[in-house]
């Protein structure tokens, strides 16, 4: 029998809230998949288009960039900056035909443990069925 | 290469029951730059922090990677040992192999290929680390205070009795914002001046004080703990040493013009005390209403002046001060009456606002108390009292609540009941808030004792009808049509920030929220603190509140700014923003971002003020071409962590 | 269609006054037909200038040239160079304004309206005449273009030969200048993104098919780059070559350096680089079309610029080049921007 596909995932948590409700979800042994990766930034206003264009094209099957929510970043708006910047590139990757599934933005507060675990679990298995992420992939 | 020493912490079982603490060290110990990797029970323990020292010695290591549980706890803890082993703090880093792996994981083998690589990640990022000091600049150790409200003057008082040296600046001729105008005060019902005053004084008398009053803060150049203030003191034309209070110029003087004081409820001369408890205690000469500072052209004043105190020739001054915080209590104004048309506000001479209605209550007031209507000086027999006059109501006006006017709108009715025992008073009101120690009891006592009468509902259409204000309204309760015939009628208007609050915040650089209110850093854990470090909010400038409320914010705001003049030097922390002046247009991009202005042009390109940049790299996600980015965590570092996280 | 006789003029005097330092135009083309740029320094030459539906370059790419070459100089000659331009490039000169790369007073900027024509597409010219040469191209009286060639003189409504670009723009006249030709007419664009929405209409794998067989194609000779006129950057981020070297510089920390992309033209490298490309030219791209007509390979490249010009409209409301003082696209947000997309 075939082993089930386990996606990759990239996530770019922001330090104040997402990583901290990550470490919540930690804390509270929230059981979820151990497909992702975290990388901590200061911010999700810090997250240059570049690296997720760059982690699809290192082989990620998913890319996820979570911030604080709208009105609570801990720099005051760099959460909406990254709205912004990450929309416009959620829609390029999908006009040039990149599953919508693989590139995601969330909320996540530091009270939101839960909500992490969830935000994972859904990637996952949206991922799934999609099998792996060829089409930016750097050949080998 | 840079050497690294990877050090895997077991946390008990914490780690080591789901992650396979001895395979991720011996993978560790394959990756380039490693040339030291173990793993121990516990790490942040004496025993583990020696073993991170002896390697750092015996292996020459020039950086440290702890695998354990969260950065939040124990970053500072191996920060410090690899400074005790002789490295910059910078040059370790921690990979979460906890929080965000062994607890949240069951299935050991995958698990460990996560820990793995966050630990890879964390090596590939302290590879690529800078040596970093921490930043520091000197403090100068005083402080400004704009706004001579209550807010202000608690602010100053507690700031000149913590030993430093204050400037209160005020625009109006004297202190006490609008607390001096108010009768008397919820829920205890006590004389507002009775109380003030007192503190009025003791902030003019204040050895650590410097009161300017009738002046405004023009600029504000510089950061936390130096800023450079330019303050213009506007001229008086009345010397306050001089002045004796004699009065003999306000009768003298042609001119009347509307009281501001007294809300225009009647006149004041050109030259004019705003009330009798002013501070200073002076005259001053309204320049805008007086006919000319030419003794030719009136100059009765000064004639009659006996101590000559009245000086035509007096200039306005730009005094330069140098500060280390800066305390923002700009106030309140009522919302502005011309946008009331349905209330007939400025149409009727007795519709009037709340702190109209105060000055009417108030023993010096224009009426000296009694509470009289201004069109025929009648006593009213009928008072409707409209709360939520342009608040909540984001289709119309101010979608916000102004929090006070519940609580005022009770005493007003209850202070009517207390001057006209046979009138009868009435409050249109959407609902009642009177969060608040003795608040809600206040309301019942309105309601219970007084026999005010509440109306849920609001109030469409004032009109006049043969002398008298015919009210239409709905009360929702019964959903029956309300018609009352009034004497007077009373808007608890919506609370705005001050009058030209929004171009001081402007000059500042103060971040102001939709409304128009100053910004705080943070909604709950930072709300005193202005986005600007070094500037600190008060009181009504930051959000409608009540007395109480905007002492406690004054008072906290102090406390903030003492924990900065308290300090000789201040430090911040090093991992900034960089500028690679090579690679930068100065295309400002960066420059707009910047959440703390800390970015600015300079010859073609641009530079980064270390002190008021936080890190938060929202300018090396905007720049098109690298050319700014946050020490420690580069565009390059992610890059690598990011070929680390995908097992590359 | 818009005359230029005063435009020249006023060329010819202020070449003659010494008030600018030289005039960037387009004279008649060395293959027979298209127009090319000209720097013109002497007011006699003035007269070589020409106007026709061939002056397909954005001059105000020589803009960027010109800025280094005064960088360069010790003693820079600091008059304003005098431009051409239509619409479309009237507006990259707007972002060079915003984003402060050239000042105000670096230009002497002489507009022309392209009325109701625009600039003739190559490609659908060469299959028009099936191969012939064509001598001379104008817009006629009645809006359509007239096309000389060795034998004979042959009339097109503009749908056929104008570049696409051109028939979806939205601002076809000038919208900075000093002196402008022409009259300010607005070309009525049913759907200002046909294009762009034609594709987006196709299913998920057909465009990635498409971009894949395209972006396939795709050597990285980096003319889109050259060409355009917001590609200014000292320095590519996906090329990083420049490095801060010290004395102390190790040839380790030479090599560590960040490649966002390896330098093989491969698939998969071309999807980042012209990803990257697209996202810098998100909110700047004034559609010019020059990186697609440069293009060799005929790669549809101006369509991803065109997706984020669409998105940048619908989503946030923003449109590119027409106010110099507006804040930029990504440096900038609303508090409602859209973020129904997130989690």
């Amino acid at each position: 029998m075939a082993e089930e596909f386990e996606p990759k995932i990239v996530a770019f948590l922001c330090k104040w809230c997402s990583s901290a409700g990550s470490d919540l979800a930690g804390v509270s042994r929230m059981e979820y998949p151990p497909n992702v990766v975290p990388i901590q930034v200061m911010c999700s206003g810090s997250v240059s288009p570049l690296y997720i264009f760059s982690a699809f094209n290192k082989g990620a099957d998913g890319v996820l960039v979570s911030g604080c929510h709208p009105g609570d970043c801990h720099y005051i708006k760099g959460n909406y900056y990254a709205r912004r910047r990450i929309h416009l590139v959620k829609k390029l990757l999908e006009f040039v035909g990149l599953e919508p599934e693989r590139f995601q933005m969330s909320w996540v507060s530091a009270a939101e443990g839960t909500k992490y675990t969830q935000v994972i679990k859904e990637f996952v298995n949206e991922l799934k069925p999609l099998g792996p992420q060829n089409k930016l992939r750097r050949n080998p | 290469m840079k050497r690294t020493g990877v050090f895997i912490c077991h946390c008990g079982i914490n780690i080591a029951g789901t992650v396979d603490v001895k395979k991720v060290a011996q993978e560790l110990a394959k990756h380039p730059g490693v040339v030291h990797a173990e793993d121990y029970v516990y790490m942040c323990s004496d025993p583990g922090q020696n073993l991170i020292i002896q390697a750092i010695k015996e292996k020459n290591l020039d950086n440290v990677v702890v695998a354990c549980c969260s950065p939040t706890l124990h970053e500072t803890t191996f920060r410090n040992t690899s400074k005790a082993g002789g490295l910059n703090i910078f040059r370790c880093e921690i990979a979460n192999i906890r929080e965000q792996c062994s607890w949240v994981h069951k299935d050991k083998s995958s698990a460990t290929q996560k820990a793995t690589k966050i630990t890879k990640s964390a090596v590939e990022k302290v590879r690529r680390n800078e040596s970093l000091e921490a930043i520091s600049v000197p403090v100068t150790r005083r402080a400004l205070v704009v706004g001579g409200g209550i807010a202000g003057i608690q602010a100053a008082l507690d700031l000149g009795n913590s030993g430093f040296e204050v400037i209160l600046v005020e625009k109006n001729p004297s202190i006490g914002g609008h607390m001096i105008q108010l009768s008397e005060t919820f829920p205890t019902l006590d004389c507002s001046q009775c109380i003030l005053t007192p503190k009025m004084v003791e902030v003019s008398k204040h050895p650590k004080v410097k009161l300017m009053t009738y002046s405004e803060v023009q600029d504000v150049s510089g950061y936390v703990g130096n800023f450079k203030v330019k303050i213009l003191k506007k001229p008086t034309y009345v010397d306050p040493d001089k002045c004796n209070l004699c009065d003999e110029c306000t009768k003298v003087c042609p001119i009347v013009v509307p009281n501001e004081f007294e809300l225009g409820l009647t006149g004041r001369r050109a030259i004019y005390i705003p009330f009798p408890q002013a501070i200073p205690a002076s005259y001053t000469l309204d320049i805008k209403a007086c006919p000319g500072l030419m003794p030719i052209a009136c100059g009765k004043c000064a004639d009659v002046c006996d101590v000559k105190a009245i000086d035509y020739d007096m200039k306005p001054q730009i005094i330069e001060e140098e500060v280390g915080a800066i305390i923002l209590a700009t106030g309140y104004d009522l919302y502005d009456k011309a946008n009331m048309a349905e209330y007939g506000y400025g149409k009727y001479a007795d519709v009037l606002d709340g702190l109209q209605f105060e000055r009417l209550c108030s023993a010096s007031g224009p009426t000296k108390g009694q509470i009289l209507r201004p069109s025929d000086h009648k006593e009213p027999k009928e008072v409707v009292f409209i709360q939520c006059s342009g608040s909540r109501d984001p289709e119309n006006h101010c979608a916000y609540c102004s929090k006070i006017c519940c609580m005022y709108t009770a005493k007003h009715a209850m202070l009517y009941k207390h001057h006209v025992h046979d009138g009868q008073a009435y409050i249109f009101y959407i609902d009642i808030r009177s969060g608040g120690k003795g608040y809600e009891e206040f309301v019942q006592r309105a309601v219970e004792e007084d026999g005010v009468l509440y109306l849920r509902g609001k109030v469409s259409k004032v009109f006049e009808d043969k002398g008298k204000l015919k009210v239409w309204g709905v009360d929702t309760l019964t959903g029956k049509h309300i018609e009352i015939t009034a004497d007077m009628v009373v808007l608890a208007q919506a609370m705005r920030p001050a009058q030209g609050a929004q171009e001081l915040a402007k000059k500042l650089k103060l971040a102001m929220d939709k409304d128009g209110f100053l910004a705080e850093a943070h909604p709950k854990l930072r709300p005193v603190e202005s986005v600007t470090s070094g500037m600190f909010l008060a009181g009504a400038a930051q959000a409608p509140k009540d007395i109480p409320e905007a002492v406690s914010q004054a008072s906290g705001a102090a406390a903030k700014a003492v924990t900065i003049l308290s300090q000789e030097r201040l430090y911040h922390s090093p991992t900034v923003a960089k500028v690679l002046s090579n690679l930068c247009t100065g295309c400002g991009m960066c420059v707009q971002v910047c959440p703390y202005e800390a970015i600015a042009h300079k010859d073609g390109k641009v530079e980064v003020n270390e002190v008021l940049c936080e890190g938060c790299g929202t300018c090396s996600a905007t720049c098109l071409r690298a050319a700014i980015q946050v020490k420690n965590l580069t565009l390059h570092q992610v890059h690598e962590m990011i070929n680390a996280c995908l097992g590359g | 269609m818009a005359k230029i006789e005063d435009l020249k003029e006023e060329a010819r005097k202020l070449l003659r006054e010494g008030k600018i330092k030289y005039v960037i135009g387009y004279a008649a083309g060395t293959n027979g037909w298209m127009a090319s740029p000209i720097f013109i320094k002497k007011p006699e030459d003035v007269e070589k200038l020409v106007w026709d539906p061939t002056c397909v370059h954005n001059l105000s790419r020589f803009l960027v040239d010109e800025k280094r070459r005064k960088e360069r100089e010790k003693q820079p000659d600091k008059r304003p160079v005098g431009i051409f331009v239509k619409g479309c490039d009237s507006r990259a000169i707007v972002v060079l304004l915003q984003e402060k790369f050239i000042d105000r007073n670096d230009v002497y900027i002489l507009g022309i309206s392209c009325e109701k024509g625009g600039v003739v597409d190559e490609h659908k010219l060469a299959r028009k005449l099936e191969g012939k040469k064509p001598k001379k191209i104008e817009l006629g009286d009645k809006g359509q273009l007239v096309v000389t060639t060795a034998n004979r003189k042959a009339e097109f409504p503009v749908e056929e030969l104008l570049a696409e670009r051109c028939l979806e723009c939205r601002a076809n006249f000038p919208v900075i200048s000093d002196i402008m030709s022409g009259e300010k007419i607005k070309r009525t664009v049913e759907k200002p993104f046909g294009s762009v929405e034609k594709m987006e209409r196709m299913p998920k794998e057909e465009r990635w098919r498409f971009w894949k067989e395209q972006l396939d194609k795709c050597i990285r000779c980096y003319a889109c780059r050259s060409v355009c006129p917001m590609c200014y950057c000292d320095e590519c981020v996906v090329d990083s070559i420049n490095l801060a070297v010290s004395a102390d510089t190790t040839a380790e920390e030479k090599a560590d350096k960040v490649k966002w992309i390896q330098r093989s033209a491969e698939s998969s490298e071309n999807f980042v680089y012209h990803f990257v490309r697209a996202i810098h030219l998100a909110g700047r791209c004034i559609d010019c079309g020059e990186c697609e007509r440069a293009c060799p390979l005929d790669i549809p490249v101006r369509f991803l610029n065109k997706k984020l010009e669409r998105e940048a409209k619908e989503l946030f409301g923003y449109e590119v080049g027409f106010d110099p003082a507006q804040p930029s696209l990504v440096s900038s947000f609303r508090d409602d921007d859209p973020e129904d997309f997130i989690r």
